[in-house]
């Protein structure tokens, strides 16, 4: 692809649309129509997308709302400048879930049978989550200490959240929609000697050793 | 000055009772002035432990809702005379005692006794509320099974959330042949999970079972290992430093003997 046509920058809200000077409109649909169909991870469902008013003529946003629509992404046309001061670095914002996940709780505690960790951010643990205890969490899991609990990172849908643990030996790791459990056979599930982390990579929950 | 400790487990049948008639034994063999208090109302046993069921003339209940004062319903040991059971009632159940009531018993019997030990019942509802309510400290007893183990973390997690944090293991039967073989828990497997300080490694011992159908605890057995081992723990209540027994292996003939299946 040449140049960027269209130019996505996120901003607190959600993402903020710019085209380049003097692009006809059959190309900047075109450009997004392929972004779109791409799959990115850009514009999972619900993300909001401001374009300025005046961008663009009042029919072919009205055509660009339709586009969006289709795709569940929020179209709202707003001023740059009253939207919320835009971030510097083109990060991967999705509005309100990636603000939660990037917001910690911290567990002070070993978690132990029967307890349960429930919330939209994302999670850090300093003790041990036992066998019968569980964590779901909007964002992200770490865990400095041993995970033979059930741990759901990126409950609400975030399938870039990940679980980190010292020693990882869950009875169950879900991320987002993905469910991975542990071996059958309990020999199967060598202690883990070094710290891990599982995260999706090509629709499916793999698990690596990490340095930390 | 004195300390009520409840003895619980979550799951049943792992020894609570008798890890309390034991310790109660071996707490007045050292001449503390002790009392028992069994809050398994409706299965009550510990009164069956130490042969005294006949002598029970009021329970429990009948203290905490004001018949008796608790003086009379205490029973004697016949052979230990600092020992007392405060048995409870095998009628009524779990919710005709309150915690409030156990509370102000506990509270009562301080000012007479060393030691208060709370015979907790089985489970995590109404009976084990009431049981830990008074308690200063708390005996987790185990056995080296992954559902024992299990419920005791549950306990502790519960424990915890009633602001018990003075919390102690005993790890009950333990058979070394099997624990050797890896057929069963190790100390190191329970301990990682449960991460609480181990004040008791009992082994499993025919002798206990002789020992409870003649209402004579086994820790005053001299010849038995589970009976050393509850001694051992009354040394650690009282603070001494006694590392943990080995339990003998099978000797070479008795492996031998296995290989030829004899």
């Amino acid at each position: 692809m040449s140049d960027e046509i269209v130019k996505i920058k996120g901003t607190k809200s959600g993402l903020q649309l710019s085209f380049e000077r003097g692009a006809d409109f059959e190309s900047i649909e075109q450009d997004l129509r392929e972004k779109l169909e791409s799959g990115s991870s850009f514009f999972t469902r619900g993300t909001v997308i401001h374009v300025a008013p005046d961008a663009l003529k009042k029919g072919d946003l009205d055509r660009l709302k339709r586009l969006f629509s289709k795709f569940g992404v929020l179209f709202r046309t707003t001023d740059p400048l009253t939207a919320s001061s835009p971030v510097h670095e083109p990060s991967h914002e999705e509005g309100r879930a990636e603000e939660d996940a990037q917001q910690m709780v911290i567990v002070n505690r070993t978690l132990r049978g029967g307890q349960e960790v429930r919330t939209k951010s994302s999670v850090l643990v300093c003790g041990n989550v036992n066998p019968g205890a569980q964590i779901i969490a909007g964002g992200s899991i770490d865990i400095r200490g041993t995970c033979r609990g059930m741990v759901h990172a990126g409950a609400y849908g975030d399938s870039r959240a990940f679980v980190v643990a010292d020693r990882l030996m869950p009875m169950q790791i879900r991320i987002a929609n993905l469910i991975a459990r542990s071996p059958d056979q309990a020999e199967e599930m060598e202690k883990a000697e070094r710290a891990e982390r599982a995260s999706i990579k090509d629709g499916q929950i793999v698990i690596e050793p990490i340095e930390r | 000055m004195s300390e009520v400790i409840v003895i619980t487990s979550g799951k049943g049948g792992v020894g609570k009772t008798t890890t309390t008639a034991n310790l109660g034994v071996g707490l007045a063999i050292r001449g503390k002035k002790v009392v028992l208090v069994d809050t398994d109302t409706g299965l009550r046993n510990l009164d069956l432990l130490l042969g005294l069921e006949n002598r029970i003339m009021y329970d429990l209940v009948d203290v905490t809702e004001g018949r008796v004062p608790y003086k009379k319903a205490l029973v004697r040991h016949k052979k230990y005379e600092n020992l007392m059971l405060l048995p409870t009632s095998q009628v009524k159940d779990k919710n005709a005692v309150n915690p409030e009531q156990l509370v102000h018993l506990c509270e009562e019997l301080r000012k007479e006794f060393d030691y208060i030990l709370i015979d907790c019942p089985a489970g995590i509802e109404q009976g084990f509320k009431t049981a830990i309510a008074g308690a200063d400290c708390a005996i987790v007893v185990t056995m080296p099974e992954i559902s024992a183990v299990r419920d005791a973390d549950k306990i502790i997690g519960e424990l915890n959330r009633a602001d018990k944090n003075s919390i102690k293991l005993i790890v009950n039967r333990i058979r070394p042949q099997m624990v050797e073989k890896g057929d069963m828990l190790d100390m190191d497997d329970i301990n990682d999970i449960l991460s609480i300080d181990c004040i008791g490694q009992v082994p499993d011992d025919e002798k206990v079972v002789t020992s409870t159908n003649r209402g004579e605890p086994v820790i005053s057995m001299e010849d038995s290992l589970a009976g050393k081992a509850y001694r051992n723990i009354v040394g650690r209540i009282c603070g001494e430093e006694i590392p943990f027994m080995d339990f003998p292996k099978d000797s070479f003939f008795q492996r031998l003997k296995r290989a030829f299946g004899l």
